[in-house]
Order: C-alpha cells, then structure tokens, then sequence
C-alpha cells in the first residue's frame, strides 16, 4: 500500500503524478502568484528558484531539487522537495 | 518514484544535513511542549498536531478564549506598525490571516484619504489625464503593498486562504508554506516583519530571529504580538485560574480538543517574559528594541529596528 506523509502530503511510492491529491476533475494545478517570485528563494541555500510551469514547482537547479506547489501555495520546506536528478532511478531502490 | 522526505525520517538524507551539524544539535536535545520535556523533534511533531487539529476552530476559540480581546489586541499592533501604502509586509505563522487582512484594510483606507486629497487638488482633469489614469491604474487601492502570509502549517493556511476568499481579499496577498526557522525569502526584501502569537510555537526563536533580521530591509522593522508574563500577583493567580481551569474546558466543548488548549496555557507559561525576550531580540541585531504590555502583560508587542 502506500503510505502518506502528513506533513507534505505526498503518497510514498506510488508513482503518481503530481501530488495535489484530488483525483476527480482535470483542475489544472492552481499557479503561483506571479509577484511571489520576486521574493522566494531557497530555504536552503538562499538562492534563486526557477518555476517550471510544466510540473508546477519551484526549481533550485543548483542543488537539483524542487519545491512543490499545492491548491496555489508553494510548499517551501526542505522536508517537501524532491531531487531532480535527470537518471531515473533503478526500480524500488528507492522505497523507504 | 518520488522520495518523500518526510521529516519523521533520516534528517541527513537532507542536503543541509552539514547545515544542522553545523547549528550543533545532537540526537534530541531537551525541550519543553507546555510542561512536557520532549526532544526537538517530538516538540516540532506536537506543535504540528495542535494546529492541524484547530486549525478549522482557531478563530472561534480565540473569540471565546479572549472574548473578543484578541481582535483589539491585533488592531493595536496594526495601529502600531502604521503602515503607508507601499509597505511590503511579511506575516510569519500567520496562518488564517488575521494580521494580513487587518493590514490590507488599512493600507485601503490610508490610500482611499490619500485619493481623497489628491482628487481634492485635481476637480479640472482633462480628458488626457482620466484617460491616463484608468491606463495607469494610478488610483491602485492598495498603493502597491503587499502581504506575504508564511506559515508552516497547511491546514491553517488552507483556512487563511478560504477566509480570503469569502472575505473578498485578493489583491496584494499571497501565501507561502514556510518555516519561519528557514524562510524561503531573499535577504533585506520586507519593510515590515509580523509574528503574532506564533513566535512562542517556534522551537528555535533564536534562529526565527535571525531570520526576520535577514528578510527585512535596513530600515526594516520587527513586530512581535505574543502573550508575555503579568507580573501584578493577584491579576496573576486569576489569569493562572482563568488558564487552567477554564480555557482547556472551553478548547474540549468548543473544538473537541482539551490537549491542544492545555499545551497552550502551558507555552504561555514556559514563553521567556519581556526582558528576555527583548534580549534574544537585540541578540539578533535588532535596534531600538521595546515592548508594550496589553492587558497588565497578559499580551505583549515588541519591536525592533534593522538599521
């Protein structure tokens, strides 16, 4: 089964696309407040992100991880993001 | 195959895993949740829990807890921090938008007397300048302020924003999923740094206080609005009574949750008084650092320049 993490809402291992939860309806993701890009930036290192309209994250290329966005809101806390490495990982070696 | 990097598990799989090294933390250090001693870790988890539980009943129970006090209290900071449109504010654990609604609508009516004069001035535009005006949108009703509400709690922004909504605040208002330990935010970009009741749930103050300092403009300024000590005895033992007795009552009928309300009382009580407070301020590089007591000390305000 999969597991859920309460504090990012992510289901575990699952592979399923974005992770705004709601399965009914096709609701393109809520964007981001264009005038919020002037101000975030990483948590982690304090520098810039790029928004990727296409998965609808904030990218720090720098570190290779990105920072997802859900019902509108970016989810700017480490714990949330996931790496962006370009080599997909070999099957289950992932799972915690 | 997404990695969820749940905090519950391994911190070090973290790229900042030097980070946390690097602030010194073992395992678990002791911490207090109210009157409970548990590790930084459990302390993040609980807090966590208590506002994912209130989150739909914190207004209702801030009415009943305070009767209604709570709004004067945050009108008066509001008053305090007099803001002039074009303020670019930032509301830490701002969760259900209190401070940002209340700064929306002053800036509103700030701007609104400021049209007023100016029209005063202006009884014989010409057609040019009227043209001019819808096209500039020179008579912006938030003068280009901004609020950015920054809480690490999804449920309670989740209800900030469809307050907003139903309130009919749009403009000028954004909200980010942050901790205020770790803000998401670029150096010296806000004119203005709220914390109002928050502050306390924050497990390290000290690194939240750096942070403000690192977000704020020179020139900038941090507003604390927490519940401090009363040093009066008697209005003591009767605010004690009033705590204990009758607020996790209230916190069981109200929103079926006697614990979350019992860890309140009990952070208020462990929360550092004014002077400290003051202290772990200026410790951060804040100046003209002050307080003011509401209510005997019950609620302070303080506040602190970047200079």
């Amino acid at each position: 089964g999969t597991a859920y993490c309460r504090h990012c809402h992510r289901q575990q291992g699952s592979g399923s696309g974005s992770g705004s939860g709601s399965g009914s309806g096709s609701a393109r993701p809520e964007p981001l407040e264009p005038s919020l890009l002037r101000f975030l930036v990483c948590p982690l290192s304090k520098r810039p992100l790029r928004y990727e309209e296409a998965t609808n994250e904030l990218i720090n290329e720098e570190l290779g991880i990105a920072y997802p966005i859900i019902d509108g809101i970016p989810n700017m806390v480490p714990e949330a993001a996931r790496r962006t490495h370009k080599k997909p990982p070999a099957e289950g070696s992932e799972q915690p | 195959v997404r990695l969820c990097r749940c905090r519950c598990r391994a911190l070090l799989s973290r790229p900042a895993g030097a980070v946390r090294e690097r602030r010194g933390l073992a395992a678990g250090p002791e911490m207090h949740f109210g009157f409970q001693t548990v590790t930084e870790e459990e302390r993040r988890e609980k807090i966590y829990q208590v506002f994912e539980n209130v989150a739909k009943k914190y207004d209702v129970m801030n009415d009943s807890m305070t009767l209604g006090i709570h709004r004067v209290w945050k009108d008066i900071l509001m008053h305090k921090m007099n803001p002039c449109p074009g303020t670019l504010l930032l509301d830490v654990a701002g969760g259900t938008g209190d401070i940002a609604f209340r700064f929306i609508n002053y800036v509103r009516s700030v701007r609104q007397r400021q049209l007023q004069r100016k029209l005063k001035h202006h009884q014989n535009l010409s057609w040019q300048e009227i043209f001019e005006s819808y096209q500039k949108n020179k008579f912006n009703s938030l003068g280009d302020s901004q609020v950015v509400v920054c809480d690490i709690n999804r449920e309670m922004l989740k209800v900030g924003k469809q307050k907003a909504q139903h309130l009919g605040y749009s403009e000028g208002l954004s909200w980010v999923l942050g901790n205020a330990e770790e803000l998401p935010f670029d150096d010296d970009k806000f004119d203005v740094y709220t914390i109002a009741f928050g502050i306390r749930n924050v497990t390290r103050i000290d690194l939240a206080l750096q942070e403000a300092y690192r977000v704020l403009k020179p020139g900038g300024r941090f507003l604390c609005l927490e519940f401090s000590h009363v040093s009066n005895p008697l209005l003591s033992r009767l605010y004690d009574l009033y705590s204990f007795q009758v607020i996790p009552v209230l916190g069981e009928v109200i929103a079926g949750d006697w614990r979350s309300y019992q860890y309140l009382v009990e952070s208020i009580r462990q929360f550092p008084p004014q002077e400290e407070l003051k202290a772990m301020i200026e410790d951060a590089g804040f100046f003209k650092v002050d307080y003011e007591n509401l209510n005997f000390g019950i609620v302070a305000i303080h506040s602190g320049f970047k200079l």
